[in-house]
């Protein structure tokens, strides 16, 4: 009976990473839409890519630990997921940083609703 | 088709749509960007959910074949950021 308790446990654990996932999915791509400009929806990029696919892939990867019906390849499914949520953690934020960067450098999105540009004001540029 | 193996079929399913609808407004962002890094914001968090859902698919249909495929993604999602970071700031893509 024990095996089956801790199972269930890893099973239950992992769907309510994976619905916490879906659910910063969701929001992210709602955010995407909704946000005024490009450098505010780079917070809805992180929240995409961190809380709607590492989570979730953190998820899958214990739910994958424990189901024994998926026989051979339960901890390969595991390892598989746990790696690809390592990948997108550190992968996410830095393709963020290096896109984030080169538009403000290469002035490729306009800052519209300008309230304070203090990168600007720091290099003597003209704030907004 | 033990109760466990069920209940993760069907819990998985259900996700499949919310995923599937979350990709549905990533390509609305795609389109409407309107500058070129909007699109590529898109098609950063596209591709890492994919990733993602392919995880959750490999686990639905047992099989791992889709796995490497979901890291290989990520990574090229990655190098998407950088060529495109590049192009923009130096005109040139580092050949």
């Amino acid at each position: 009976m024990d095996t089956e308790l801790i199972n269930w446990t890893l099973v239950v654990v992992g769907q309510i990473l994976v619905a916490v996932g879906v659910f910063c999915d969701f929001v992210a791509a709602l955010l995407m839409i909704r946000f005024p400009n490009f450098y505010v929806r780079l917070h809805a990029l992180t929240i995409g890519s961190i809380g709607g696919a590492v989570v979730p892939a953190i998820g899958a990867a214990l739910i994958a630990a424990g189901s024994p019906f998926l026989g051979m390849y339960r901890w390969f499914l595991a390892g598989g997921a746990l790696v690809t949520a390592l990948f997108i953690f550190i992968l996410g934020g830095a393709g963020a940083h290096a896109i984030a960067r080169a538009t403000y450098r290469a002035k490729a999105a306009e800052y519209r609703p300008c309230y304070v540009d203090q990168l600007a004001e720091d290099r003597g540029e003209v704030g907004c | 088709m033990s109760f466990l193996e069920s209940w993760i079929t069907n819990f998985l399913t259900i996700t499949m749509f919310f995923y599937i609808a979350s990709f549905l407004l990533y390509l609305v962002r795609l389109f409407k960007g309107p500058t070129i890094p909007d699109m590529i914001l898109a098609i950063d968090a596209l591709g890492y959910d994919l990733a993602a859902f392919l995880i959750i698919l490999s686990i639905l249909f047992k099989n791992p074949v889709l796995i490497p495929c979901a890291i290989v993604l990520t990574l090229w999602i990655y190098a998407l950021d950088i060529y495109v970071a590049k192009y923009l700031e130096a005109k040139e893509m580092g050949e």
